[in-house]
């Protein structure tokens, strides 16, 4: 028995094919789980709103409240207490979108759209122009300042310059890859465990079946953390223009 | 791997997934959020308030306590006073009685002593008169004579001096 390769999973077909002025917008099985996602997120917070809120939360009211004030608590400690009402919406939108992108893809069958570098970079780059608009709306032209960090001596300065630039260029690209990686590398490692586990007769197949299902238990923990940390980084990246040094 | 390879799909991905999280974010923002954080914050008010009208309950509790504490110490000051002034009372009492009954009885004791005095003196004089006629019938009946006023006061004088010697050195023994 011939084993399938371990990224061929990745591989994305049309379903409902379509285009929009020469752009190719199929609707593929990533979208379509991103979409399972986001209705499920979506419905959990309806399903508090509809039910209605009470002083006292019944349980998924205390679940929304729960993700709400952490991410409260985030925004506040990255931003700043005055801007949390302006951007907590964004981030609890963003954070629990990636969450429902990243663990509905270990539902078997299903998608990661975050293993994708494309999506990722997408949203690190959305976030990067976001921050550079946020950056110039606060300060104006002294934005330019986060260019050179406070306490250099002014001949450093022609070398601080490019050297800023770069960190502040490499901040999507690390957001945009650490995700795609994180989410690539563990899809990957179950692929090709349950290769090996279809693969192999019975009597040595358990194993890394097995594994499968740990590997599973600790993808849905890298799930969560992955989306924890996209967001800290928008957080942190939101609350230096804000600050500025 | 097919995440660079497939560049057909990209289009579709970076489209439908900014689009959907446009659409997440703003129904989210519009639908979900404000209700939960209004209730967030109305329980925060509300635990603010009850926490802060509990302190107020606690301090007056605390002055009230205070209060009933001072009128407290006050009360039994108020008793402890009402005590000594009772007993101050009592005692003088007990001492103006206790004079009152010695001087009574100091009283009743000359009462008696001068009763007695009198008493005695009647007796003596009685005696006087009783031991004159017995000596001078006696001493008469003896000399088969009478005597002259002169001896008969003469011999009254000495037997009565010496009867009453007699009684003295008895009552002294």
């Amino acid at each position: 028995m011939s084993m399938e390769s371990p990224l061929h999973h990745f591989e994305l077909h049309p379903i409902i094919p379509m285009s929009v002025m020469g752009l190719d917008i199929s609707i593929n099985k990533a979208v379509i789980a991103m979409w399972i996602g986001s209705a499920v997120i979506f419905g959990v917070f309806m399903l508090v709103v509809k039910g209605g809120v009470s002083l006292i939360p019944g349980k998924v009211q205390s679940l929304a409240e729960m993700i709400l004030e952490f991410i409260g608590g985030m925004v506040e400690e990255f931003i700043g207490e005055a801007d949390r009402a302006k951007f907590l919406p964004f981030i609890a939108s963003l954070f629990l979108f990636i969450l429902a992108c990243n663990l509905i893809g270990l539902i078997p069958g299903s998608y990661t759209i975050t293993s994708q570098l494309v999506v990722t970079g997408a949203f690190a780059v959305g976030i990067f122009i976001m921050t550079l608009v946020i950056g110039f709306g606060r300060h104006g032209m002294h934005f330019l300042s986060v260019l050179v960090p406070p306490g250099v001596p002014k001949v450093m300065i022609p070398l601080m310059i490019p050297i800023e630039i770069i960190s502040m260029l490499a901040r999507p690209i690390s957001l945009a890859v650490r995700l795609f990686a994180n989410m690539t590398a563990g899809h990957t490692v179950l692929a090709v465990l349950f290769g090996l586990a279809m693969s192999s007769p019975l009597w040595v197949g358990w194993l890394p079946f097995g594994f499968t299902v740990i590997i599973n238990g600790l993808e849905i923990a890298i799930a969560i953390i992955q989306a924890y940390i996209f967001t800290t980084l928008t957080c942190v990246y939101i609350g230096d223009v804000i600050k500025l040094h | 791997m097919p995440q660079f390879e497939q560049v057909s799909v990209f289009g579709s991905l970076i489209f439908w997934s900014l689009i959907s999280f446009g659409l997440l974010f703003v129904l989210l923002k519009k639908y979900a959020f404000p209700p939960i954080l209004e209730a967030l914050e109305a329980r925060q008010e509300k635990i603010r308030s009850e926490i802060e009208a509990s302190e107020t309950l606690k301090k007056e509790a605390q002055e009230i306590k205070l209060q009933l504490e001072k009128e407290f110490q006050g009360a039994h000051a108020k008793a402890e006073s009402i005590v000594q002034m009772a007993s101050n009372e009592a005692k003088k009492l007990q001492e103006k009685t206790l004079s009152e009954t010695q001087a009574k009885v100091r009283q009743m004791q000359a009462d008696v002593e001068r009763e007695i005095e009198t008493s005695r003196i009647k007796l003596l004089k009685e005696i006087r008169s009783y031991t004159a006629q017995l000596t001078i019938a006696s001493t008469e009946k003896f000399l088969k004579k009478s005597l002259d006023e002169k001896d008969k006061k003469r011999l009254a004088d000495e037997s009565i001096e010496e009867v009453i010697r007699e009684m003295e050195e008895r009552s002294r023994n």
